[in-house]
């Protein structure tokens, strides 16, 4: 079980850290580079979890969030997206959003409230606070959006295997901008990352079944 | 024939990623067909099917997915437009990375599939916020065959056929 968990997380971090991007979007015959590995499972638990970023960033009101300290204790999802994002971001977010709907059948009000949902702008430019804000309310009301400076958001990424590229402008106006693929849960108990979701596979269903265990920090 | 250059440039890139048993987001459909890829003399005869909008969440812009069937000799996409925003385009997505292409092979009997963790449509700054159940047109500009207006239902911002 261990090796094969190991094994898992050797893989996504191999993927996460070989994304090659292709060609300079200057036409459709570009040959494509790409070394993505495709992980297909919902879910991984890593058995040596990711410390929780020490990141300092602006929330949707404009206020100083400390990701640490704010969400000490508190079963935690983090991922790295933008708004300006067609398919993946917000799949993700609304799976998440569609998932918390279905938690509200089975747990309380305030227990639902512990749970702290975060994206963190990989386009920090585009993504003001007051953008992201908008963004987020409609996804669900309750989520967190997070931006700032792209170095420290880059930096933070990086020490949980997530590796995204500053926003490119493209010669003809369009901004190509990077989102993460992982989902990454931190325990309550341990403030730690120990489950992996891939954002595109991982379905509000997945989410559903396993936040009532994430939200006590066990294995789902 | 710059097409067919084209053409097979684009087999060998995905035939170097089948060899590195990778996945090959950019080239999806090529795959399937680069046997037939090797004719393309005759018409193209395209359709499209299964298109569909997730709901987006503001009118910044928003993705669509589609497939176009072709039953005939190769053809690209070259342009589209659409009356639900200032500019539609196609992108392909690389790793986690989106970019504009200018065109899109589609191969002789194969498919050009615009989908969830591939290629998509990208519709820049709505008009209106589409709601669940409208129905967005597209026109899509190819080549050598006539454009085709595609009809693409709005649907929930959960919806992944491959889950459904």
């Amino acid at each position: 079980m261990r090796t094969k968990h190991l094994a898992a997380v050797a893989l996504l971090a191999a993927a996460t850290f070989t994304v090659t991007a292709c060609g300079s979007g200057d036409g459709g015959d570009a040959p494509a580079a790409v070394s993505e590995q495709t992980e297909d499972k919902a879910a991984t638990v890593i058995d040596q979890p990711f410390e929780k970023p020490d990141m300092v960033l602006t929330d949707t009101d404009g206020k100083k969030f400390d990701l640490r300290e704010q969400t000490k204790g508190k079963p935690t999802l983090l991922y790295f997206g933008y708004t300006h994002c067609p398919d993946v971001c917000p799949l993700t977010m609304s799976n998440l959003a569609v998932a918390k709907k279905e938690l509200e059948k089975k747990l309380s009000k305030a227990e639902l409230a512990e749970l702290k949902v975060i994206m963190v702008s990989t386009d920090p430019d585009r993504d003001t606070p007051e953008h992201l804000g908008k963004w987020m309310k409609a996804q669900d009301p309750s989520f967190i959006g997070l931006t700032g400076d792209f170095p420290t958001v880059q930096a933070s990424a990086r020490t949980l295997g997530i590796t995204i590229e500053a926003p490119v402008k493209e010669k003809d106006g369009s901004i190509t901008s990077t989102h993460g693929k992982q989902v990454i849960a931190f325990s309550p108990k341990t403030d730690a990352g120990y489950v992996i979701y891939n954002g595109e596979e991982a379905t509000a269903d997945d989410y559903a079944k396993d936040l009532p265990k994430i939200m006590k920090g066990a294995k789902p | 024939m710059t097409v067919r250059g084209t053409r097979r440039r684009t087999a060998l890139v995905c035939a170097i990623a089948a060899g590195a048993a990778l996945t090959l987001a950019g080239c999806s459909g090529d795959g399937d067909t680069k046997a037939s890829a090797r004719q393309g003399d005759g018409k193209p005869q395209l359709s499209v099917v299964d298109g569909y909008i997730p709901k987006p969440a503001l009118k910044d812009m928003a993705g669509g997915f589609l497939t176009i069937v072709n039953k005939g000799g190769a053809d690209k996409l070259v342009s589209m437009s659409s009356p639900l925003a200032e500019e539609t385009m196609g992108h392909r997505t690389v790793g986690q990375k989106m970019q504009h292409v200018k065109s899109f092979d589609i191969p002789a009997n194969g498919e050009l599939d615009f989908e969830r963790g591939g290629n998509h449509l990208m519709f820049m700054d709505l008009k209106e916020l589409p709601e669940v159940g409208d129905k967005v047109e597209v026109e899509l500009r190819f080549e050598k065959s006539a454009p085709i207006t595609a009809e693409l239902e709005v649907k929930e911002a959960t919806y992944n056929p491959k889950n459904s």
